[in-house]
């Protein structure tokens, strides 16, 4: 026999009640896992849309575009397009032109942004892009081709290879137009963008504001997103010599998705903590249940040479295999449910609009988890830790037990 | 020199405000090897006595000491180490931990101690041969007899080796039988191996068996064999 046995064994004194506590244990584990797997999943793929049909993972600004979005404060990316493409972990760079401007039909008249963009580049990453027909795309940076958004083509009462005017203003202050043709139509689902975007060819948005060559932004996609932290600091190195220019992670670029984000994960977090503080009841209730019902016990170990140091180390040693043993069962159903949740997902296509929108991206009504391995054993080692906390007011009030007292009175 | 020794101690219990004496102005000497009674009815201070002598509780007035060791006045981890070493402790209802074996209740001791489990075992094998309870190492104490649990508590007070036993009461749950039987085991252990045994008993069978009687009334002194009393 050893301290670790006449713990275990003193721990299935009261089965049901231990069977009880490490059941809310396992299971707090378990939901906690597993929503904050879904959560990192779903956010993963909310970030992964927006950086691919917005800023990208980083970016390159000119100092001060994103306070105000001014069309003015452009830049000349010359050889850092390709500098930034030659470093490891690029997906794609894409350069881009962001142009205010009046669309007009022979109906109608919008206002919108016009984009000018490299084709290829963004039709390899863009997720609405790529739904596009072959012929639906824009052919190169110079044509008048025109890829519009769905509720501004019906707002213009457009279709597909019908012709519109741009309007936009030059850099010398004078206003120059641009006859387009529809090519293809985009809709993303975010009423906004479906409602003010125009994507041309760079070179033919350029042409159009006089400002050849130039661009607002710089987008950059990752192979991971986790590579970040990583490419950054080589990003603001290659940009460090051009004190005009910035580089600024997603985060910066589109603070609505970064603080939707930021918000929805604060409230889940008070959710696991609320979760955890019930938990913590549970074990200070069950410990100090099977102390207070073992007094007389206590001071029989006492009278037989145990220093209080010692009861107490039982206790905690107790509280350690409960919190222990809850943890590998939260655990494997934590993992369980978290696979379930990459594999199959939750459908939530009957119960919200598939164009719902979120942080300013279109929330995927399927929500399917990613595996965060490393969090997963963090919270399981808070757990252990919180129960051995919860066990430390029974553990001192068992070190407190007078011998003479608890046989007296027990 | 006497291995306890009480010197005109008191013990004073308080209930709120009101003051309860358990011990008045007791003095006792016990030499090392005896085999003594504390006799009285209840509430006459006897547990309180065993309680000094343990170190389970402290006197209000007075002095108690076991060999060299002054047992009331010494810091908490010294009395620790004293009850782990020097004292075996036999209870009236037994005190056996539930959930362990009767071997390991026996060798509950020994485990504080540090012992290795193959010595603890054959210590207590040993133990359970002398006093006829071999066989029953692996059960539980639920499915023991009470002369049985009892003569497991006496197999954990003896397995460390003390240089004193003491027993409150520790027939006091049994049959006239199965206690005329355990005080003659005790009787034995304490001829065979040498411990001094201090027990307490208000039963006159139990008494007649003991070397020694010592008298208690109200917490008070009123007999002593050994002084001819």
């Amino acid at each position: 026999m050893s301290a670790i046995s006449y713990a275990w064994r003193s721990l299935w004194r009261n089965r049901r009640r231990t069977l009880i506590t490490l059941a809310a244990i396992a299971l707090s584990i378990m939901l906690v896992q597993a929503f904050h797997n879904l959560s990192v999943g779903v956010y993963a793929r909310m970030i992964d849309d927006g950086v691919r049909a917005g800023s990208g993972h980083l970016a390159v600004y000119r100092d001060g575009y994103l306070d105000g979005r001014e069309e003015t404060l452009s830049f000349a990316p010359g050889v850092l397009t390709a500098q930034v493409r030659a470093l490891p972990g690029i997906a794609q760079v894409l350069p881009r032109l962001y142009l205010p401007a009046l669309a007009q039909s022979s109906y109608d008249s919008r206002g919108i942004l016009l984009i000018g963009v490299e084709p290829a580049a963004e039709r390899a990453v863009n997720p609405f892009l790529k739904e596009l027909p072959e012929d639906g795309m824009l052919r190169d940076l110079d044509s008048r081709d025109a890829v519009i958004g769905k509720r501004l083509l019906d707002d213009l009462k457009l279709a597909v290879g019908l012709k519109l005017v741009v309007t936009a203003q030059h850099r010398d202050g004078t206003l120059h137009s641009e006859l387009l043709r529809v090519r293809g139509v985009v809709k993303t689902g975010i009423a906004d963008v479906d409602g003010s975007l125009l994507m041309v060819g760079r070179d033919r948005a350029a042409q159009l504001a006089g400002m050849p060559g130039e661009i607002h932004e710089l987008a950059i996609i990752l192979d991971r997103a986790a590579d970040e932290s990583r490419v950054f600091p080589a990003l603001a190195t290659l940009t460090a010599n051009r004190r005009e220019l910035s580089a600024v992670s997603w985060t910066t670029a589109m603070p609505n998705l970064a603080n939707a984000i930021k918000l929805d994960y604060a409230s889940q977090k008070f959710i696991f903590v609320i979760i955890l503080l019930i938990v913590t009841i549970g074990v200070v209730n069950t410990l100090l249940m099977s102390v207070m019902e073992r007094l007389r016990e206590f001071g029989v170990v006492l009278a037989l040479g145990s220093s209080p140091a010692r009861l107490r180390r039982l206790v905690l040693l107790e509280a350690l295999l409960l919190g222990t043993v809850a943890a590998a069962v939260g655990c494997l159903l934590g993992a369980l449910a978290t696979w379930y949740l990459v594999e199959v997902g939750i459908d939530l296509k009957s119960l919200i609009p598939e164009t719902l929108e979120f942080g300013g991206v279109v929330f995927d009504p399927v929500l399917r988890a990613t595996w965060d391995l490393a969090w997963m054993a963090r919270i399981t080692v808070y757990v252990i830790g919180l129960t051995l906390l919860a066990a430390l007011y029974p553990a001192i009030k068992a070190g407190r037990v007078t011998p003479a007292e608890a046989m007296r009175h027990y | 020199m006497p291995l306890i020794t009480l010197d005109r101690t008191t013990k004073t219990y308080r209930h709120g405000s009101l003051a309860v004496p358990a011990l008045t102005d007791f003095s006792l000497a016990v030499e090392a090897g005896e085999f003594t009674v504390l006799a009285g009815p209840s509430g006459s201070g006897k547990t309180t006595v065993l309680n000094l002598v343990g170190g389970l509780d402290r006197p209000s007035s007075g002095t108690v000491m076991v060999g060299d060791l002054d047992v009331g006045t010494a810091p908490a981890a010294i009395l620790a180490d004293y009850r782990l070493h020097r004292v075996g402790f036999i209870f009236q209802s037994y005190n056996l931990i539930p959930v362990l074996t009767a071997a390991e209740n026996a060798e509950f001791t020994l485990m504080l101690q540090g012992v290795p489990r193959p010595e603890r075992r054959r210590r207590v094998t040993e133990l359970f041969t002398e006093l006829a309870i071999a066989g029953l190492e692996e059960r539980r104490p639920a499915d023991l007899s009470g002369g049985q649990q009892q003569r497991v508590a006496i197999a954990r007070a003896l397995a460390a080796s003390p240089d004193v036993v003491l027993a409150d009461e520790p027939t006091a749950n049994l049959d006239s039988h199965t206690a005329e039987e355990l005080l003659d085991l005790m009787r034995a252990l304490n001829a065979r191996r040498g411990v001094t045994f201090l027990f307490s008993s208000h039963d006159d069978r139990v008494i007649g068996r003991a070397r020694r009687v010592v008298r208690l009334e109200d917490g008070r002194l009123v007999a002593d064999s050994a002084a001819g009393g």
